[in-house]
């Protein structure tokens, strides 16, 4: 069984991040929407853990370019249909509201 | 078949009305017999500490709410016992909440059909 966790709200003063990376099971991808594309700036606590944690990440590309976020090699970038796609090919989709 | 759904509440008792909306999802769930249960994850946990008054804030407390749960066919209830250690909880109204180890989350959430983080 695998989950898609879906976080939108900024990494930064939010427990959301952290909690999702200490549940994530093996087989679950996590896409980054809104204010947690923010957990890509370079250089701070939210970018190292998903670094080390080596998760597959996805982030959505026009939110990551309105915050001037640059998207590391080991992210990709999608737009909203490959969204659609992504929670058809995962059993669930969990969004940290 | 019923597709079986997890609750996962985050929100502290305190902070709005997050709470209570995710407890009343549970609660209505139950009553239509569904597969349902809760977890209660980082402030979620301190909905769960014994002794709470709420006449100091004139509202009403979950704890009567907390307390339907079993009543209501909700039989599984769990909490992090991680986001628990980390706030202090002492003292937990719902005897009937188990606590879970992160890797345990992780294989509960692949056990449900949906969930729904609030």
């Amino acid at each position: 069984m695998s989950t898609l966790h879906v976080l939108s709200h900024s990494p930064f003063g939010d427990e959301r991040l952290t909690s999702c990376l200490r549940l994530l099971g093996a087989a679950d991808a996590l896409l980054l929407s809104g204010d947690a594309a923010y957990a890509l700036q370079p250089g701070t606590a939210p970018f190292s853990a998903l670094e080390s944690r080596k998760v597959k990440l996805f982030v959505l590309a026009e939110d990551a370019q309105a915050r001037a976020v640059q998207i590391p090699d080991w992210a990709e970038a999608i737009d909203y249909p490959a969204f659609v796609e992504l929670s058809i090919h995962h059993d669930k989709v969990n969004s940290w509201l | 078949m019923a597709k079986s759904l997890l609750i996962i509440s985050r929100q502290s008792p305190w902070s709005g009305p997050g709470a209570r909306e995710a407890l009343d999802i549970v609660l209505a769930g139950g009553a239509f017999d569904l597969p349902i249960s809760l977890l209660f994850l980082d402030d979620g946990v301190l909905q769960l500490a014994a002794g709470q008054n709420a006449k100091a804030l004139q509202q009403k407390d979950l704890s009567a709410n907390l307390q339907a749960l079993p009543m209501f066919g909700v039989e599984e209830l769990f909490y992090c016992a991680e986001s628990a250690s980390a706030r202090g909880l002492g003292d937990r109204s719902l005897d009937e909440a188990q606590p879970l180890a992160a890797e345990q989350i992780t294989a509960l959430i692949d056990r449900y059909d949906q969930v729904i983080t609030l």
